[in-house]
C-alpha cells in the first residue's frame, strides 16, 4: 500500500513542539529519572502539589519567611517538579505544564527575593527579564527559525530546577543583590548572543513551525 | 505587477520563493464554446499568458501547461511555458508527478483560468510562515461551484474535490495549491496513486460523489433564483429539484459537471491532505478572484476588477482578523493609513518596528522621571508605541514585505516594549519613594504565564490534530458515512452549511453541555467582544498602562495589571481546561 491509501498518521514533529517549552533542567530530569518511573498522573498533578506550598509559604510568611523554610520549600518544589518531569505530554491537560513552571519558576525567585530584602527586587526583575527572553525564544525560535536551542545554551541555563537551587544558595551565601545582577547579565549575554549567532547561521530554507495567525499571543 | 502611478506604491517587490520553483497549470478546462478556457480572451492576452506572467513576476522560473492534445499547439503560443498534453485526468497526474519529482524549490499547481490580482498570489507564495498552502475563501465568491476545506487552527484538515466530500466546511478551495520545498517529494507518489485510482475509471463512490455534487448545485442555484426573505426556511429537496434554474446557469452548470473530472488540482489537494501533509491557508480576504467560463463572465469578471480599489482593498486586508477591541476601534481604524504613508515613504516593516521600540523607550524613560507632565507624556508614548507595533505588521502585509527576520523582531520587540515600560514605570515609583519592583516583577510573571498558556494550549491542539488519522483517498467521505444524504439540507443563508452531512446524534454528557455553553455567546457580537476585553489582550494591556500612569501613578498601573490580567488567566484558564476535557 502506498503513502496515499493507507490511513496514515503526520510526521510528528509537531508533537515535540510542547515538550520544548518545558525548560526541565538536569536536576528535574535525573530527579525524574529515579523518582517518577512508576507514576501513572498526568504531569500536571505532581506539578500542582510541587506549587501548593510554595503558594502556601508565599501566603503566609511572605517576606518574612526563614532561610531555613525558603530551602525546605523550594527543595519540595524541585523534587516534586522533578517528578513531573518523567511523564510524557500526551494527556488531555498537558498545555498546563510549561505555564506551571513558569509559575512556579517566577513567583519562587520573586519570594527568594523578597525574602533577600527590598534592595534585591530590582535585581530579581532583571533576572526575570532575561530568564523570561530564554523562555520567548523557546517559543520563536521554532517558529520563525525553525530551530530550537542548542542543548549546551539550556544545561547552561540550568532549567528552571537549577535556576531555583542557585537562586537558594546565593540566598544562604548572602550574595544577593549582586549576585542577581551577574546572573541576569549572564544570561542577558548569554540568550541574546545565541540569537544573534542563530540568525546569521540562518537560511532560507529554514521552515517555521506555525502558520497561523491566531497562534500569535498578543 | 501594477505600479501605480504618481503616489502609488512604489514599494511592492517580487516575492522571494525558492530557487527552482515551477508552476503547473491546469488548462484542461473547457469554456462555454468549447475552446480552452485559459485561453480565453484578457486585455490584450490571454487568462493562461497573464496568470504565467504574474507567476513568473513572483520568482517562478518555470511554468508547465497541462492540457488536452487539442489545444496544445495553441497553448505552446503563449511564450515560456512547457506544454504537458494528455487525453484524461490520469495523464495529468502523472505529468504533474513527473515535474514535483523532476527538481527542488516551490511547487505551485493552479487552475490555468483564474482570474485574481497579483497580491492575491504574492499573498500565498511569499508569506513566509506560510509553508505548503492552499487559496482560500470564507466568503460566497466561489459558490457554488467551488470545493470546500476544513481548516482546523490554520491547518487543512480536509478537502473537497469532485469526488470528496467535507463535513463542516470552513472555506472554500480556489484552485491555488503551493506545496514547498520540503514537501515537494511528497507530491509525487500522491499524484500517481490518484492516477492509478482513474484508471480505467474511478471508483464507484467517487462516480456517485459526483452525481450527487451536481444535483446538489442545481438546487442551490435553484434556491438563490427564488425570491426568499432571509431566515425564511428552505423549500424542501423535491421543490427545489423540480424549481426553474436561469438557462445561463443551466448551461454554467452542465458545464462544470462536464469539466468536474478533469479537476485534478482539487483532486491532488485531497491527496495530499489524506497523505498527512501539513497543509495552511492564506485567504482572500476582499481581494478579487473568478474563473470565468464565457464571454459574459469574462465581461462581469472584466468589469468587477476593474472597480476593485486594489490598494484600497490591500490596505484593509492587511489589518490582522483576530485583533482585540482596543485594537480594532481605537488603532486600525487609521493605523492603516499611517502603514500606507510609510509604504509610500519606502520605509521597511522592520525599520517601523525600530520606532515602535525607539518610542516605548522614551515611553519608558518618562515614566522613570516621575514628573506629573512626564507621567501623561509616557501614557501618550505608550499608546503611539502600540500604534506603530501595529503599523509594521500591517505595513508588511499591505506591502507584502514578509520576512521571517521581521516576524521574529515584531515579536520579540512587543515584549520588549511592555516589559521596558515596566521598568521605567518601577523606576519612576523608586525615585518618588513608593518602590514598586514586587508589583513590577509580579506583573511580568503574570504575563510571562500568560503567554506560555497562549504558547502552549494551541501547541497541544496541533498535536491532537497532526495525530488525527486522515482516512484513505478512496473514502468519499472524510468521517462517517451518513445514513441517507436524502436529508441533507440546502441553505443559502448558512454560508457553511451546504455539504454537511446531517449531524449524527451524541449523547449530550455534562462536558458537552459545558463545551456548549461557552460557545454560545460568540454568536452575539457584544458578547464575543466582551470575551475579548476579559482577555486582556495586548491592545487592552497598552491602553491600561496609558491611562493609569497618566492619571495616577506606578503602582495603580500594575494593581490594574495584575488584577485584570490575573482575572483574564482565570478565565482563559477555565474556559481552556473545559475545551480540553470536551474534545
Amino acid at each position: 500500500m502506498t503513502a496515499a491509501t493507507a490511513t496514515t498518521t503526520a510526521p510528528t514533529d509537531r508533537g515535540s513542539v510542547l515538550e520544548g517549552y518545558r525548560d526541565d533542567g538536569q536536576l528535574a530530569t535525573a530527579i525524574g529519572r529515579a523518582l517518577g518511573r512508576g507514576l501513572r498522573l498526568p504531569a500536571i498533578a505532581p506539578l500542582l502539589v510541587a506549587g501548593l506550598p510554595l503558594l502556601v509559604a508565599i501566603a503566609l510568611e511572605g517576606s518574612g519567611a526563614s532561610h531555613g523554610l525558603v530551602a525546605a520549600v523550594i527543595a519540595w518544589v524541585v523534587v516534586l517538579g522533578g517528578v513531573a518531569s518523567a511523564r510524557p505530554l500526551t494527556d488531555r491537560l498537558r498545555w498546563m505544564v510549561p505555564p506551571g513552571l513558569r509559575a512556579i519558576e517566577y513567583s519562587a525567585l520573586l519570594w527568594i527575593g523578597a525574602v533577600a530584602g527590598d534592595d534585591v527586587l530590582p535585581a530579581t526583575f532583571a533576572l526575570l527579564c532575561a530568564i523570561t527572553y530564554h523562555h520567548y525564544e523557546a517559543v520563536y525560535g521554532p517558529r520563525h527559525r525553525g530551530v530550537t536551542p542548542p542543548a549546551w545554551v539550556r544545561a547552561l541555563a540550568g532549567g528552571w530546577d537549577g535556576r531555583l537551587v542557585l537562586a537558594v544558595v546565593l540566598l544562604a551565601a548572602g550574595a544577593l543583590p549582586a549576585a542577581f545582577y551577574v546572573l541576569a547579565g549572564l544570561f542577558a549575554v548569554l540568550f541574546v548572543g545565541e540569537t544573534i549567532a542563530e540568525w546569521r547561521r540562518f537560511h532560507a530554507g529554514q521552515q517555521p513551525v506555525y502558520d497561523d495567525e491566531e497562534d500569535e499571543a498578543d | 505587477m501594477e505600479i501605480r502611478s504618481g503616489r502609488g506604491v512604489r514599494t511592492r517587490r517580487a516575492a522571494a520563493v525558492a530557487p527552482g520553483s515551477a508552476a503547473v497549470l491546469v488548462a484542461t478546462a473547457a469554456a462555454a464554446d468549447g475552446s480552452a478556457a485559459a485561453l480565453q480572451p484578457w486585455e490584450d492576452t490571454t487568462l493562461l499568458a497573464r496568470l504565467a506572467g504574474q507567476f513568473a513576476s513572483l520568482g517562478i522560473e518555470r511554468v508547465h501547461v497541462i492540457t488536452r492534445p487539442g489545444w496544445a499547439e495553441a497553448i505552446g503560443a503563449v511564450a515560456a511555458v512547457q506544454v504537458h498534453a494528455g487525453a484524461a485526468p490520469a495523464d495529468d497526474l502523472r505529468a504533474i508527478a513527473r515535474v514535483a519529482d523532476g527538481g527542488g524549490g516551490a511547487l505551485v499547481v493552479a487552475y490555468a483560468d483564474v482570474v485574481t490580482q497579483r497580491e492575491v498570489l504574492a499573498g500565498l507564495l511569499a508569506e513566509p510562515r506560510l509553508a505548503t498552502g492552499v487559496l482560500t475563501t470564507g466568503g460566497t465568491i466561489a459558490r457554488p461551484y467551488g470545493f470546500k476545506t476544513r481548516a482546523r487552527r490554520g491547518r487543512i484538515v480536509s478537502a473537497g474535490s469532485p469526488y470528496h466530500v467535507v463535513r463542516n466546511p470552513t472555506g472554500t478551495f480556489l484552485g491555488v495549491l503551493k506545496v514547498a520545498p520540503a514537501d515537494r517529494p511528497g507530491v509525487g507518489p500522491v499524484a500517481a496513486r490518484l492516477a492509478e485510482l482513474l484508471e480505467p475509471a474511478p471508483p464507484a463512490e467517487w462516480q456517485e460523489e459526483l452525481d450527487y455534487k451536481a444535483g446538489h448545485w442545481r438546487r442551490m442555484l435553484a434556491l438563490l433564483s427564488m425570491e426568499r426573505e432571509r431566515g425564511e426556511p428552505v423549500p424542501p429537496r423535491e421543490v427545489l429539484d423540480t424549481a426553474p434554474v436561469a438557462p445561463a446557469d443551466a448551461a454554467e452548470l452542465e458545464r462544470r459537471r462536464a469539466i468536474a473530472p478533469d479537476d485534478v488540482t482539487a483532486l491532488l489537494l485531497v491527496g495530499l491532505i489524506r497523505s498527512g501533509m501539513h497543509v495552511g491557508a492564506s485567504r482572500l480576504r476582499s481581494l478579487f478572484w473568478a474563473r470565468p467560463g464565457g464571454p459574459a463572465a469574462l465581461e462581469h469578471a472584466a468589469a468587477e476588477i476593474g472597480e476593485h480599489d486594489e490598494d484600497r482593498e490591500l490596505l484593509n486586508s492587511a489589518v490582522k482578523g483576530a485583533d482585540g477591541f482596543f485594537t480594532t476601534f481605537f488603532v486600525s481604524t487609521y493605523s492603516k493609513y499611517i502603514a500606507r504613508w510609510c509604504a509610500r515613504r519606502g520605509l521597511t516593516p522592520n525599520q517601523v518596528t525600530m520606532i515602535s521600540i525607539a518610542i516605548g523607550v522614551v515611553a519608558a524613560a518618562c515614566f522613570a522621571y516621575a514628573e506629573r507632565w512626564s507621567m501623561v507624556a509616557g501614557g501618550v508614548l505608550t499608546y503611539f508605541a502600540f500604534v506603530f507595533d501595529c503599523v509594521d505588521g500591517q505595513l508588511a502585509r499591505y506591502s507584502r514585505q514578509f520576512s521571517k527576520l521581521g516576524a521574529w523582531l515584531d515579536s520579540v520587540f512587543d515584549r520588549t516594549k511592555e516589559y521596558v515600560v515596566f521598568a521605567g514605570l518601577a523606576i519612576g515609583a523608586s525615585r518618588t519613594g513608593d518602590p514598586v519592583w514586587l508589583l513590577a516583577g509580579a506583573a511580568l510573571a503574570m504575563q510571562t504565564t500568560r503567554h506560555a498558556i497562549d504558547f502552549s494550549f494551541p501547541a497541544s491542539q496541533h498535536q491532537v490534530i497532526a495525530a488525527a488519522p486522515q482516512p484513505p483517498i478512496e473514502d468519499s467521505f472524510d468521517g462517517p458515512r451518513p445514513a441517507s444524504r436524502q436529508t441533507e439540507a440546502v441553505d443559502a443563508d448558512e454560508p457553511e452549511g451546504e455539504e454537511a452531512p446531517p449531524p449524527v446524534p451524541v449523547r449530550m454528557t455534562m462536558r458537552r453541555r459545558l463545551g456548549r455553553l461557552w460557545r454560545a455567546g460568540d454568536r452575539n457580537p457584544q458578547i464575543r467582544w466582551l470575551k475579548k476585553i476579559v482577555a486582556f489582550p495586548i491592545g487592552e494591556r497598552f491602553a491600561a498602562i496609558s491611562i493609569s500612569a497618566a492619571l495616577f501613578d506606578a503602582r495603580t498601573t500594575f494593581i490594574v495589571l495584575l488584577v485584570w490580567g490575573g482575572f483574564a488567566m482565570v478565565y482563559v484558564l477555565v474556559g481552556r481546561t473545559l475545551r480540553s476535557l470536551v474534545s
